[in-house]
C-alpha cells in the first residue's frame, strides 16, 4: 500500500507522544502496601493502610456481616437476581442508609428533611466515589474551588484535581501536636470573599480526621461552622469512620447533627454534601459500599429533581451503576434489628481494641498524645516523625507507615507492639 | 425564597433504558413482556444465575482466607491476567511481547470511562468516531469529558444490512489518528456484524490512516457461545494494527457471567509494536501508573465480590469447562427464540422481510420498528421495547412469543395503514 509521507510523521509523533507520558507517582499509601509486599524480613509489620485487624494481625469479617452473607445466601431472591442495580442504587439501600444518616444519626432534623423531599441520594463506589460524584457535580455547576485541610487523606487532592476542580487550596488544621482552629478560620475569612458571585467548597472530615487521629472539639466545631456558614461556603462532609471515635455510630455523627441544626443554621443556601462509607465500619473495605447525599434548600422541591437528574447522568457517563453484592451485605445488616445491634457491638469491640493499643502503646512510649481521648480518635495515630525517621523506621526495621507519620493502630497487635515501640524509640532518639 | 447557586443546575431527561424498566415495573397489567434492557432472562422469564457462578461463589465462601479487603488500585491481577488470555487468546503475539496492559474496571462503562479520560488527558483534540446507530450511553462517557464524537455509517435500514460503502468512506475521510470505536461482536443496538470477510478490509482502511481503535466487547461468548468465535475481531485486529498504533480494548464480564450488577470489567491498553531501541517495559510502567491514578481518583479501587467470581472460574479448569457449557445454554436460547419469532411472523403473514432478526446476533436485534409502532406496542399490548425498534431477544420465551409477535403483527399493520408515503 502506498502510504504517504505525512501518514508517516503522523505515526512518529503519536508515538513521540505516547512516550513523552510521565509516570504518575505511586499512590502514597497503597504504592508502600506493595513494596511491603515484596519485603523478606520476617519481623515486618504494615502500618499504612487503614484496614482493621484482629489481635491476631487477620482481617476478618465482622460478625454481624457474616450472617448478613450467610442471610443472603439462603435467601432465594436475593441470591438469584445479579441484575443491573437502578443507576443510583438498590432502593432498599437508599431506604436503609437513609435512616440510618438522617433518623437515627440525625433525630431531631434529619426526619424532617426526608420528609420534604430534601435529600439527593446515590449509592457510591464508597467514600471515594461519593466525592468524586460530588466533585463532579460541583464543578460542573456550582463550584471549582474547595478548601482542603492540611494535612488530608493524600487522594483528596487527586479527586478533586481530577473532577474538574481547578482551585485545590489549603486551610491550617494541624501544628505540632494540636489542631490550629484560629489559624483556620482567620485564613479562611481573609482568603474568602463572602459577596464573590462563585461559591467556595470546604471539605470537613467528620470525625477521626485522617490523617492526624485528631478532631476539634463540639465548642471548636460550632466555631467552625459560625464561619463557613457565614462566608457562604458550600461543606463537604466525609464521613468514612462513623463509629470509629465513640465505638457508637450514631453518636459519631455529631457534626452533620450541628450543620442540620436549623436554630442554628436555617438552611445551606447552596447545598450541603454528604459523603459517607461503609468500608471501615462494617469492614467491607473492597467491596466498595458507600453513599453521596445532597441536602438541598428548603421550598425548592425542584432544585432536588435537578440534582438527582444531574447526580444519574454522572454515574451513567462513569460506570452506569453501582457493584451489588455489598451493598445487599449493608442493606440486610441496617435491616435486620437483630443484625443491626450485633453491627453496633461489632463496631464497640473494634473500637475497644483500638484503645486497649492505645494505652500499651503508651505504657512502652510515653507519648501523652497517644490517651488524649478527648481528641485522638479513630484507627490512625499521628506520630509526628519526620521523613527521615520514617525511611529509617522500613530501611532498618521493615515498620512501614506512610511518609507524613501516619500509622494504623489496628496493625499493632501483642505479638508486635514491643517490636514496633522499640523501633520508635530507636529512631526518635537517635535521628 | 433564598437564591441560591444550586438553581443554576438543569433538570435532565431520565435514561431511556433505565426509564423502560421504571414504566414496565409500574404497569398494572397481567401480561407485559419486557424487551428493554440487556439482561438475559431464562425460559421462564427469570433472572438466571449460571451453574459456573453459583460454583464459584460457593467455594469463595467457604475459602478461610475469604475476606473483604482492599484490592491493588489496578484490581484483582487473577481477574485481569485471566481475562486477557480470553479475549487475546493464549497466543497472542501482543501478550508474549509485553504490549499490553491490563486493569480491572467497573464493568465495560467504567472501561469506557478510562479510555475517555485517558484520551481527555494524552490525545487531546481527536474525535472519537461511533457507529450510527450505537449504545446509546457511548457519546455520554464520552461528552463528559469533553472529547468530541463523530458518527461513521453502520446500519442502511433501507436493507437492513451493513453500510460498508458508508463505513469505509467515513474511516478513510477522518482526519489521520482519529479515533473509531467498534463492536468487538453482537453489534448493540443493530444485533449486525461485519462478516469474517468485511472485518480484514475494515481493519487495513483503519490501519492505512493510522487510527486508534477502541474495541468495546460486552458479549463475549455471549453471542455464539464460543469465545473464540466472538474474539474474532479482536484478535484479527491486533495483528493487523500491530504495527501502527495502539488499540484500547474494553471488556465486561456483565453478560457472559450473568453478572450484571456485580459490575466486573477489564480494560486493556495494547501498545503498538516498538521500535528495538525503545524500551517497551519502561512505557508500560508509565501508562500503567496513568491508569492508577485515574482510577484512584475516581473509585480508588475496583469491587472485590465479583472480580473475584470471574477469577475464580478463569483460573479453574473444572469451572472454565462448565462456564462454556453455560455460555451455550445461554446463546442456543437466544437463537432459538430468534428463529421462533422470524416463523411466527412469517406465519401469520405481517408485512415486511423478517429474516434479519435470525441473522443478526447477541442479545439484541433491531427490529425495524418505528418509534410509533413501539409506541403502540406499549400502550396497547405492554409489550416495552426501545424506541429505537431494538428488542433483547433474551427477553423471549415460549409463555410470550405468541403475544409479541401477534402484537408486533397489529402494531405493523395498524401503523402501515396511516402511512403517508
Amino acid at each position: 500500500m502506498d502510504r504517504s509521507k505525512g501518514i508517516r510523521t503522523l505515526g512518529k509523533r503519536f508515538f513521540a507522544s505516547i512516550d513523552k507520558i510521565p509516570r504518575a507517582p505511586p499512590d502514597r499509601i497503597l504504592g508502600l502496601t506493595e513494596k511491603f509486599n515484596e519485603d523478606r524480613n520476617k519481623k515486618k509489620v504494615n502500618l499504612t493502610v487503614g484496614i482493621y485487624k484482629d489481635a491476631w494481625g487477620q482481617v476478618t469479617t465482622f460478625p454481624s456481616v457474616a450472617k448478613a452473607q450467610r442471610l443472603i445466601d439462603a435467601d432465594l431472591v436475593l441470591n438469584t437476581d445479579l441484575s443491573y442495580l437502578p443507576i443510583t442504587g438498590c432502593p432498599d439501600y437508599s431506604e436503609h442508609v437513609l435512616n440510618f444518616l438522617f433518623k437515627e444519626s440525625c433525630p431531631l432534623s434529619g426526619p424532617k428533611l426526608l420528609k420534604e423531599g430534601r435529600v439527593s441520594f446515590t449509592q457510591t463506589l464508597s467514600g471515594t466515589g461519593a466525592l468524586a460524584v460530588a466533585s463532579k457535580l460541583l464543578a460542573l455547576w456550582v463550584s471549582q474551588t474547595v478548601w482542603l485541610p492540611q494535612p488530608s487523606w493524600s487522594n483528596h487532592r487527586n479527586i478533586f484535581r481530577s473532577n474538574g476542580f481547578t482551585n485545590v487550596k489549603e486551610y491550617p488544621y494541624y501544628k505540632d501536636g494540636r489542631i490550629t482552629v484560629e489559624e483556620w478560620l482567620d485564613h479562611l475569612r481573609s482568603a474568602v470573599d463572602k459577596n464573590s458571585k462563585t461559591r467556595d467548597c470546604i471539605l470537613l472530615h467528620a470525625c477521626c480526621h485522617n490523617p492526624t487521629g485528631l478532631d476539634p472539639t463540639k465548642e471548636q466545631w460550632k466555631q467552625i461552622l459560625d464561619t463557613i456558614h457565614e462566608l457562604g461556603m458550600i461543606p463537604i462532609i466525609d464521613m468514612a469512620y462513623q463509629g470509629l471515635e465513640s465505638g457508637n455510630p450514631p453518636k459519631d455523627a455529631y457534626l452533620l447533627r450541628l450543620c442540620l441544626d436549623e436554630s442554628l443554621y436555617k438552611s445551606w443556601p447552596h447545598g450541603l454534601f454528604v459523603c459517607q462509607s461503609f468500608a471501615k465500619n462494617m469492614g467491607l473495605y473492597g467491596e466498595r459500599v458507600g453513599s453521596l447525599s445532597v441536602v438541598t434548600p428548603p421550598f425548592q422541591p425542584e432544585t432536588k429533581d435537578n440534582v438527582d437528574s444531574q447526580l444519574k447522568q454522572i454515574v451513567r457517563s462513569i460506570y452506569s451503576s453501582p457493584p451489588g453484592y455489598g451493598s445487599r451485605v449493608a442493606t440486610m445488616v441496617l435491616s435486620k434489628s437483630f443484625l443491626k445491634m450485633q453491627w453496633y457491638k461489632d463496631v464497640e469491640f473494634m473500637v475497644s481494641r483500638l484503645s486497649q493499643v492505645r494505652k500499651e502503646m503508651h505504657e512502652l512510649l510515653e507519648w501523652p498524645s497517644l490517651i488524649d481521648f478527648d481528641r485522638q480518635h479513630g484507627m490512625f495515630y499521628y506520630t509526628g516523625l519526620n521523613p527521615k525517621q520514617i525511611n529509617a523506621l522500613r530501611n532498618d526495621y521493615s515498620v512501614y507507615m506512610t511518609m507524613d507519620g501516619r500509622i494504623s493502630l489496628s496493625g499493632i497487635n501483642d505479638c508486635n507492639i514491643e517490636y514496633v515501640c522499640k523501633a520508635l524509640k530507636s529512631v526518635t532518639k537517635t535521628i | 425564597m433564598s437564591q441560591t447557586v444550586l438553581n443554576n443546575i438543569p433538570q435532565l431527561p431520565a435514561d431511556a433504558l433505565f426509564g423502560i424498566k421504571q414504566r414496565s415495573s409500574r404497569d398494572a397489567r397481567d401480561f407485559k413482556v419486557d424487551l428493554g434492557i440487556g439482561a438475559y432472562r431464562d425460559e421462564n422469564g427469570r433472572p438466571w444465575v449460571l451453574p459456573s457462578v453459583r460454583s464459584a461463589e460457593k467455594a469463595i465462601h467457604e475459602d478461610p482466607l475469604y475476606n473483604h479487603e482492599y484490592l491493588a488500585i489496578n484490581g484483582l491481577p487473577e481477574l485481569s491476567i485471566g481475562a486477557a488470555k480470553i479475549l487475546f487468546g493464549e497466543e497472542s503475539h501482543a501478550l508474549k511481547e509485553g504490549r499490553i496492559i491490563s486493569v480491572q474496571s467497573i464493568s465495560g462503562t467504567g472501561a469506557l470511562h478510562i479510555v475517555s479520560k485517558f484520551v481527555a488527558k494524552f490525545l487531546a483534540g481527536r474525535a472519537v468516531y461511533l457507529s450510527e446507530p450505537t449504545w446509546a450511553n457511548h457519546k455520554a462517557i464520552f461528552k463528559t469529558q469533553n472529547v468530541k464524537t463523530e458518527a461513521y455509517p453502520y446500519w442502511k435500514s433501507s436493507t437492513k444490512t451493513l453500510d460498508m460503502d458508508g463505513f469505509l468512506g467515513a474511516i478513510k475521510s477522518a482526519p489521520n489518528g482519529s479515533i473509531f470505536l467498534l463492536h468487538a461482536c453482537a453489534h448493540n443496538p443493530t444485533g449486525l456484524d461485519p462478516s469474517k470477510e468485511q472485518w480484514p478490509t475494515i481493519l487495513d482502511t483503519l490501519a492505512s490512516k493510522e487510527h486508534i481503535v477502541i474495541f468495546d466487547s460486552a458479549y463475549q461468548g455471549f453471542a455464539s457461545g464460543s469465545l473464540d468465535n466472538d474474539a474474532f475481531a479482536v484478535r484479527l485486529g491486533l495483528e493487523k494494527l500491530a504495527k501502527s498504533c495502539p488499540i484500547f480494548v474494553c471488556q465486561s464480564f456483565a453478560k457472559n457471567f450473568g453478572m450484571y450488577g456485580e459490575r466486573v470489567g477489564c480494560f486493556h491498553l495494547v501498545l503498538p509494536q516498538q521500535d528495538a531501541n525503545v524500551d517497551i517495559s519502561k512505557i508500560n510502567r508509565a501508562i500503567s501508573s496513568q491508569l492508577s491514578t485515574i482510577i484512584r481518583s475516581e473509585v480508588s479501587n475496583s469491587p472485590a465480590y465479583g472480580a473475584k467470581i470471574v477469577a475464580k472460574i478463569l483460573n479453574s479448569p473444572d469451572l472454565t469447562k462448565q462456564w462454556h457449557k453455560d455460555m451455550i445454554t445461554m446463546s442456543s436460547r437466544i437463537t432459538s427464540m430468534r428463529h421462533a419469532l422470524r416463523d411466527k411472523l412469517v406465519e401469520l403473514g405481517t408485512p415486511g422481510n423478517w429474516d434479519h432478526i435470525v441473522s443478526q446476533c447477541g442479545m439484541f436485534s433491531y427490529t425495524g420498528l418505528t418509534a410509533s409502532m413501539v409506541e403502540r406496542l406499549e400502550t396497547q399490548h405492554a409489550v416495552y421495547l426501545v424506541s429505537s425498534g431494538r428488542a433483547s431477544i433474551a427477553g423471549l420465551n415460549k409463555g410470550n412469543l405468541e403475544h409479541v409477535a401477534k402484537s408486533i403483527d397489529e402494531v405493523v399493520r395498524y401503523c402501515s395503514k396511516d402511512a403517508k408515503f
